[in-house]
């Protein structure tokens, strides 16, 4: 019978049995007349008509199952009859619902994460036609740089990069395997400024065909088009639709409006898409404005001369993507441009610009770039994993006590049993029993994981104000939801029900309850092994000596070029700028340096010292009060001060231990010339002399030991031209929420048109570099406690029952003389027993687990004893505490009573 | 097929599914009607039970070989009148096939048999 038919029928089947009935009753009146007809009386003809017919309960019945519904009126049944016995017993079900919603949010929060950084695709229409160009090379060989994170060494590949020079794009775009090309780069941290109110922001360059290619329509106003990306052209920009609607009050509203980016006045042409990031699920640009702007915006850069960007092959600075056309494979685009691109770099290669020739390699682009999947597809899958494990957990402990309640439910089961109720329309009943269990927990479980987005996107977030990656609810993960709970109804129903409508249940019951046991033990051991890996991890981490006093120093960043200053000028509001800091109360000491010491990506440049071999070698510009506010000790020589900060001064350097060590050996440094390998411009034949050696630090990275770094005063401008700013704030307390308020006032004070781009701790910086193992640490404590909760609710479970069962036994012994004592040491040597199988399974698999994160470790190793041993020990612990009340309760038995308790 | 007498044939599996469809042949009938053409038209010999008729005719019905509609009968009383389908005359068809086909096997198993007993 098709489906529809059947449902239809089940939504009227009130009016189909009454009209059953009707056709029964109709039936008798018929008989009824033809017997009188045979010539009876009516009474008489009336019985044999009865007759006749049979039972009409009977008949509905059977014509009920005719109907084919049968299924589903039992499920109904079924469901109210589980409902019920869930109200019987509401300790028990609010157990299994809060650990299966545990163990199904977590597992939400995270397929939502894993959803929306390993899966999710552009939204964007037909992104299955989307490739994205790269470029693979043996070894790294850097000729551009991109802010987007698309550059990677892995071992198999070597390495590989998404950078392309213009007249690459120009290629690709003229080939005629696309129906469009287009070509992206980040403009880099700049100021945005609306109706005076200047904000740091990202933006994206992007060609002219940018929007088209990806499929866009713009929200207002109209996207970039090819008469807007070419030099001279009005500059006009595309805005954020959340950066309209929060900024202009619309998005019709910013079409036509003036916005300032680093003080370029820009005409606003036109809104993006609601929910458009660009291509890169890691930033999400507050402006597009075309490539050819770049000529204006990042006219300084020193490094890549504004029209070697559009004329030299060799100056790699775009990201390329395009749309296959129609009928065109990936591998025939490859085919087709692979060798073009090879030519072009041998032509390069020819010239010593390339010590190797890149191969170009198309990828699909659907998912945009996937530098935020790379860094985060293996601790994602590993948690992953350690959630999966929790449902295990949760699913576990259900089983076991849906297990010890059928023994509960034994009468009853016998009663149906021999009642004629078939034993498959029993398990289906106690299998629905589970899955309305699991149901339940499954919607609660959504509305944790819920609540636990947000906590683990802030987790994740780590301080971070501008993180753009958020979790969401969408048909994937609700769909995975529900698959979730279905599937743990499932593993947790059906074994118990089978089991408890066997005929021979007791005997093998108590077995398969205390192998559970065991085996959530087992499991909760690796938990907490995990846990206190990462938290040593951590603990180790924060305890490093980093070279300089990391308590109480606040760091302002800032970029005054942003508000259009000049060199000179700039510099002379950096040093104002830190007179007006050291003014502050509760300020002891101000510092500035171009880069913050930890927490800010790492510059790296070639110094020669002594005419040389170049050395490679970390710089940073530091401008006076730098080591005494960091609190770096200087071992010889001096620390910068003002003179070296006017202009004309003599050019001074100061160097780290390991350089000194490294270049001079035990030589003097003191007074020892360096220079620059490959110098801008400005600093060209300039010889630096060494002035002071200052104390190891760590830079960049928490865990490199021993970096080579020179200090230059911060107006030498190795750079070329001064930029960004940041001000080391040493404070008597810790830093206050008031004191960036105090910041903020001065900075407006000084110049209402410089952004402030960041103000945080030194410490949260540091947290910031270990966000991964901070975010894996804490998560997996959560965990921890999570499976450690499960465990012993599941112990203590077990153990109660064990008890409950063995009153009669008990109150034997006790009868016979066994002591309080006796009777407490029985029931806990047997949990004790427990405990020590799941340790004997536990230990090997901890190693073995956490040998997979060693990656993630830092200052011991895998196999680590004191790690090890605390889990054991509060794992012991714990089992103890989850037996010693019903030990207690056990040892407390009045003898009498418990013997009359068959 | 429970208390069938004995002087009765009984109903082979199946078959009652055939009688059905083929009384409703001849046009619509209530289930009344359909249990009294049986047994009059098998002279008396085939008689089906209630219990099994109306179960049968919903089975039918589900499976769409069969449509029903309440109708007034000859008496004036609401009625639910079955009728045949063009997929019930189809089954009929096909069923029919299959039974006479049988019932011939049946035949000559038995007539061979006679002859090797005498």
């Amino acid at each position: 019978m098709p489906l529809w038919r059947r449902i239809g029928w089940l939504l009227e089947r009130k009016q189909k049995v009454s009209d059953l009935e009707e056709e029964l009753r109709f039936h008798l009146e018929e008989e009824t007349d033809a017997q009188r007809d045979a010539g009876v009386t009516q009474a008489e003809a009336r019985r044999a008509a009865r007759l006749d017919l049979g039972n009409p309960v009977v008949i509905v019945d059977d014509t009920r199952a005719a109907w084919g519904w049968t299924v589903w009126e039992q499920f109904v049944q079924d469901v109210r009859y589980a409902l019920r016995t869930m109200r019987r017993s509401p300790a028990f079900s609010a157990l299994a619902i809060v650990s299966l919603a545990l163990g199904i949010g977590a597992n939400i929060t995270l397929y939502s994460f894993t959803d929306a950084i390993l899966v999710r695709e552009l939204p964007v229409s037909d992104s299955r036609s989307l490739v994205r160009m790269t470029w693979h090379a043996p070894e790294q060989e850097v000729h551009g740089s991109s802010y987007h994170d698309s550059s990677y060494t892995d071992l198999a590949a070597g390495y590989t990069d998404g950078v392309f020079s213009y007249p690459a794009f120009r290629i690709f775009a003229d080939t005629g395997v696309f129906s469009s090309v287009f070509a992206y780069q980040g403009t880099g941290p700049i100021s945005v400024s609306i109706r005076d109110q200047a904000e740091p922001a990202v933006g994206e360059y992007v060609s002219a065909g940018y929007f088209s290619g990806l499929g866009m329509r713009p929200a207002a106003g109209r996207l970039l088009v090819d008469a807007d990306d070419h030099v001279g052209a009005p500059p006009v920009a595309v805005v954020d639709f959340g950066l309209a609607e929060s900024r202009f009050g619309g998005a019709g509203a910013a079409v036509g409006q003036r916005v300032l980016i680093n003080r370029t006045p820009f005409t606003v042409v036109g809104v993006a898409p609601r929910g458009f990031f660009g291509t890169d699920p890691e930033v999400a640009p507050a402006v597009y404005v075309p490539l050819h702007a770049n000529l204006v915006l990042d006219a300084e850069n020193p490094y890549s001369p504004p029209l070697a960007r559009y004329t030299d092959s060799s100056e790699f600075w775009l990201e390329v993507m395009a749309r296959l056309a129609p009928g065109v494979s990936l591998a025939q685009a490859q085919a087709v441009l692979a060798p073009q691109f090879h030519q072009m770099n041998e032509r390069l290669h020819a010239a010593g610009r390339w010590t190797q020739v890149p191969e170009l390699v198309l990828v699909p682009g659907a998912r945009g770039l996937d530098g935020l999947r790379r860094g985060y597809a293996s601790p994602l899958l590993m948690l992953m994993g350690l959630a999966g494990l929790i449902l295990l957990l949760a699913c576990a402990n259900i089983a076991n006590l849906l297990l010890a309640r059928a023994s509960a439910r034994t009468r009853e089961i016998a009663v149906r049993l021999s009642l004629g109720a078939g034993r498959g329309r029993l398990v289906r009943q106690l299998i629905t029993e589970s899955l309305v269990l699991s149901v339940l927990g499954g919607a609660l479980g959504v509305a944790i994981a819920l609540r636990g987005q947000g906590a683990a996107t802030s987790l994740l977030a780590n301080g971070q104000s501008d993180f753009t990656l958020h979790a969401a609810l969408n048909w994937r993960v609700v769909l995975f939801a529900c698959g979730l709970s279905l599937v743990t109804g499932l593993a947790f129903g059906v074994a118990p029900a089978l089991q408890s409508t066997r005929k021979d249940l007791r005997s093998r019951r108590a077995g398969s309850r205390r192998a559970l046991v065991v085996a959530q033990i087992a499991v909760t051991l690796v938990f907490l092994v995990a846990a206190g890996l990462f938290a040593r991890t951590i603990a180790n981490l924060e305890s490093i000596d980093v070279g300089f006093n990391r308590d109480r120093l606040l760091t302002v960043t800032l970029n005054a070029r942003q508000a259009g200053l000049t060199n000179d000028a700039a510099i002379a509001f950096y040093r104002d700028l830190r007179t007006r800091f050291a003014a502050l109360p509760g300020v002891t000491s101000v510092g500035l340096s171009d880069m913050a010491m930890i927490g800010d990506g790492r510059s790296m440049d070639m110094v020669v010292a002594n005419g040389g071999e170049p050395k490679g070698s970390l710089i940073m510009n530091a401008g006076g009060g730098f080591f005494a506010a960091m609190q770096i000790p200087l071992v010889m020589g001096r620390a910068f001060d003002d003179r070296d900060d006017r202009p004309g001064a003599k050019p001074v350097a100061i160097v780290s231990q390991t350089f000194a060590r490294a270049n001079f050996g035990t030589a003097n440094p003191l007074g020892q010339p360096l220079e620059l390998h490959n110098p801008t411009p400005k600093v060209a034949g300039l010889t630096f002399e060494i002035v002071g050696v200052a104390r190891d630090t760590r830079y960049a990275s928490l865990s490199v030991v021993g970096t080579p770094l020179v200090y230059f005063p911060f107006s030498s401008a190795i750079w070329g031209n001064i930029g960004q700013m940041v001000y080391e704030i040493r404070t008597n307390a810790d830093p206050a929420a008031s004191a960036e308020r105090a910041i903020r006032d001065i900075v407006h004070d000084a110049n209402a048109g410089v952004p402030i781009s960041r103000v945080a701790t030194q410490a949260t910086l540091i947290d910031q570099t270990i966000g991964q193992q901070m975010f894996l640490a804490r998560l997996c404590a959560a965990f921890a406690l999570l499976a450690l909760t499960i465990a012993v609710i599941g112990l203590y479970g077990t153990v109660a029952y064990d008890v409950a069962q063995r009153t009669a036994e008990i109150g034997i012994r006790m009868a016979l003389g066994a002591g309080r004592g006796r009777v407490l040491a029985m029931v806990i040597g047997d949990v004790l027993m427990l405990t020590a199988l799941g340790l004997a399974m536990g230990i090997p698999a901890a190693l073995a687990a956490s040998t997979l994160a060693t990656s993630f470790l830092f200052g011991l190793t895998s196999h680590d004893p004191v790690t090890l041993a605390a889990a054991v020990g509060g794992l012991v612990g714990a089992a103890l505490a989850a037996s010693y009340l019903p030990a207690r309760a056990a040892s407390r038995l009045n003898p009498t009573t418990a013997l009359r308790h068959e | 097929m429970t208390g069938t007498p004995k002087d009765r044939a009984e109903l082979l599996q199946g078959t009652l599914d055939l009688l059905i469809l083929g009384t409703l042949l001849a046009g619509p009938r209530h289930g009344h009607a359909i249990a009294a053409h049986i047994r009059r038209t098998s002279e008396e010999l085939l008689q089906v039970e209630t219990g099994s008729l109306y179960p049968a005719l919903h089975r039918l019905e589900a499976n769409g070989w069969v449509a029903a509609s309440w109708q007034l009968s000859d008496k004036g009383k609401r009625a639910r009148y079955y009728r045949l389908t063009p997929a019930g005359r189809k089954h009929l068809v096909g069923e029919q096939g299959r039974w006479e086909s049988m019932s011939r096997a049946i035949q000559l198993i038995l007539k061979a048999a006679g002859q090797q007993g005498v």
